[in-house]
């Protein structure tokens, strides 16, 4: 037994030293080649030390040092000696910190550690658990190359979602249609950058996908992305989950930073009870909106209602529990590794994904402000006052962004509770994303 | 190409804002036009038989029974 590890120990310092292996390498290659399309092969008889050596020849560690020079990323298509070594690596310390942020920081751990163990996984050497064949190129090609893991987390969130405050307070629906300004806004900024300056590239498309971070909406990102720009998926998709679970630290300065003291002490009157009927009717009358405008955002405020519809109605109470945790909790598993496959280094460790960040950054704070300000422009009519702090929760980021609202407000009066208004303006958030998601689709198709 | 792709960003802003507000807009019109309807026309009877009944029924047996107490009570 020692002597076999002896000789391991010294096969290895030899390779290291000598790049010995490299024969071996490609040995082990054709072989893999081999038995991927199973040709049948004999197996000959090998001394211990060609075994060992064809052993360590398929290790982790010799992938990183002696990358594969005819090794192909999931696409198919070539990658660079960093990407195929050392690139990995950083990417594996990359979802090391976003286990960290998930764990220690709570930033939106349901989607996050998926993502985060889907990118470590895609990460490893040899492997290829991220290509066509391995278990996470099945996942994404299984609900999300076709769109159907980001609409059944829409039936969930529309199971979930109570249309009560929207009802009794329409206007404040507004508010979630400003904040898509967000989405628009940064979307003509990365075109003009793309135009103007060197910094980054972006096609039409690219802009659009990336812009629609600031609808703070993750399935909507998701689900523009793969249609749009599905090479940007893993840093959208991270982009938007950690920038929705940021909304309380983002927020705020921008809410007080518009707003004045009395403004932010407006009191908003109580909202009137909401018939059940009204409720049921609600989600058909805006699917039947939007198929009269817009088919094209169907898909998703049709998912989105049709949970809604099960929910209010009262009658499939079974259905409605499935879809609010069950389903939706099964789906996000495999929609966190979907997104995470595609965090592999040679996809993920591009000067694209820091504009991505930065781009996406600037959207949601725009979307904010925009809703801010619509509040204020609304408080120029005659009519009821709106507190402008309910007017950054028209960002979707349901029910994160209304209590970032709330919070705010009870900072400047202990007794304000703006909750329930602000869920107005955030549910319809999610519906203008949607909107605006479905003006993108119909324009690129 | 060179203004091009601007032009088309800002086009795609004020169709896309365009649409999201005037689907917004309608949809706060349809609202209270919905919730008009229904207070005028069907106020709420499934509301108040479930918040009364319950408390009617109960009191309707409280009702019973103390009546029945009080008679037994009397016949003696």
């Amino acid at each position: 037994m020692k002597s076999i590890v002896l000789k391991f120990l010294a096969l290895m310092v030899v390779s290291f030293s000598l790049h010995a292996s490299d024969a071996h390498v490609a040995a082990v290659d054709e072989e893999r080649a081999a038995s991927s399309t199973h040709k049948e092969e004999t197996y000959q008889p090998k001394s211990l030390s060609e075994m060992t050596a064809g052993f360590f020849a398929s290790t982790g560690i010799n992938a990183i040092l002696n990358p594969d020079p005819n090794e192909v990323n999931a696409h198919g298509e070539a990658m660079s000696d960093f990407h195929k070594s050392w690139g990995r690596v950083v990417m594996i310390l990359v979802t090391f910190l976003l286990f960290y942020l998930a764990i220690a920081k709570g930033y939106e751990p349901l989607l996050l550690l998926p993502i985060a163990f889907g990118g470590l996984l895609a990460n490893i050497p040899v492997a290829n658990i991220a290509g066509p064949h391995g278990f996470l190129g099945v996942i994404y090609n299984m609900g999300l190359a076709n769109e159907m893991f980001p609409i059944i987390i829409f039936m969930g969130v529309g199971a979930m979602t109570d249309f009560g405050p929207l009802l009794s307070n329409p206007k404040t629906a507004l508010l979630g249609g400003a904040a898509q300004f967000g989405i628009f806004g940064t979307l003509v900024g990365a075109v003009a950058l793309s135009q103007y300056t060197d910094v980054f590239d972006f096609t039409l498309q690219q802009a659009s996908a990336i812009s629609i971070i600031g609808g703070a909406d993750g399935p909507t990102s998701i689900f523009i992305a793969t249609k749009l720009a599905p090479e940007l998926l893993g840093a959208i998709a991270v982009a938007s989950y950690s920038y929705m679970a940021l909304v309380p630290i983002i927020q705020p300065p921008i809410m007080k930073a518009l707003t004045t003291k009395a403004e932010r002490q407006i009191k908003m009157s109580t909202l009137r009870h909401v018939s059940r009927l009204e409720k049921l009717v609600f989600p058909i009358m805006v699917l039947s909106l939007a198929i009269l405008i817009l088919p094209d955002s169907t898909p998703l405020i049709g998912a989105f209602m049709f949970g809604n519809f099960l929910k209010e109605s009262g009658v499939v109470e079974r259905l409605n529990d499935t879809l609010q945790n069950a389903l939706i909790n099964i789906v996000t598993i495999f929609l966190g590794l979907g997104v995470g496959s595609k965090l592999a280094a040679d996809q993920f460790l591009v000067v694209d994904t820091l504009a991505i960040l930065i781009l996406g950054l600037i959207a949601f704070s725009v979307g904010t402000a925009a809703g801010v300000i619509m509040a204020k422009i609304m408080n120029l009519f005659p009519g009821t006052k709106v507190n402008p702090l309910i007017g950054s929760a028209g960002v979707s980021a349901v029910p994160m962004a209304a209590r970032v609202s709330n919070k705010v407000g009870m900072e400047y009066d202990r007794s304000n509770m703006l909750l329930m208004h602000a869920m107005g303006p955030n549910v319809a958030g999610v519906i203008g994303s949607a909107v605006a998601a479905g003006v993108m689709i119909s324009i690129f198709g | 190409m060179e203004m091009n792709s601007v032009f088309e960003g800002l086009k795609i802003m004020l169709l896309g804002m365009g649409t999201v507000f005037a689907f917004l807009i309608v949809m706060i019109v349809m609202m209270n036009i919905m919730s008009k309807i229904i207070h005028r026309f069907f106020p709420e009877p499934n509301d108040v038989e479930n918040n009364v009944t319950p408390v009617q029924k109960n009191n309707a047996k409280k009702i019973a029974a103390i009546t029945a107490a009080i008679i037994h009570h009397r016949s003696k």
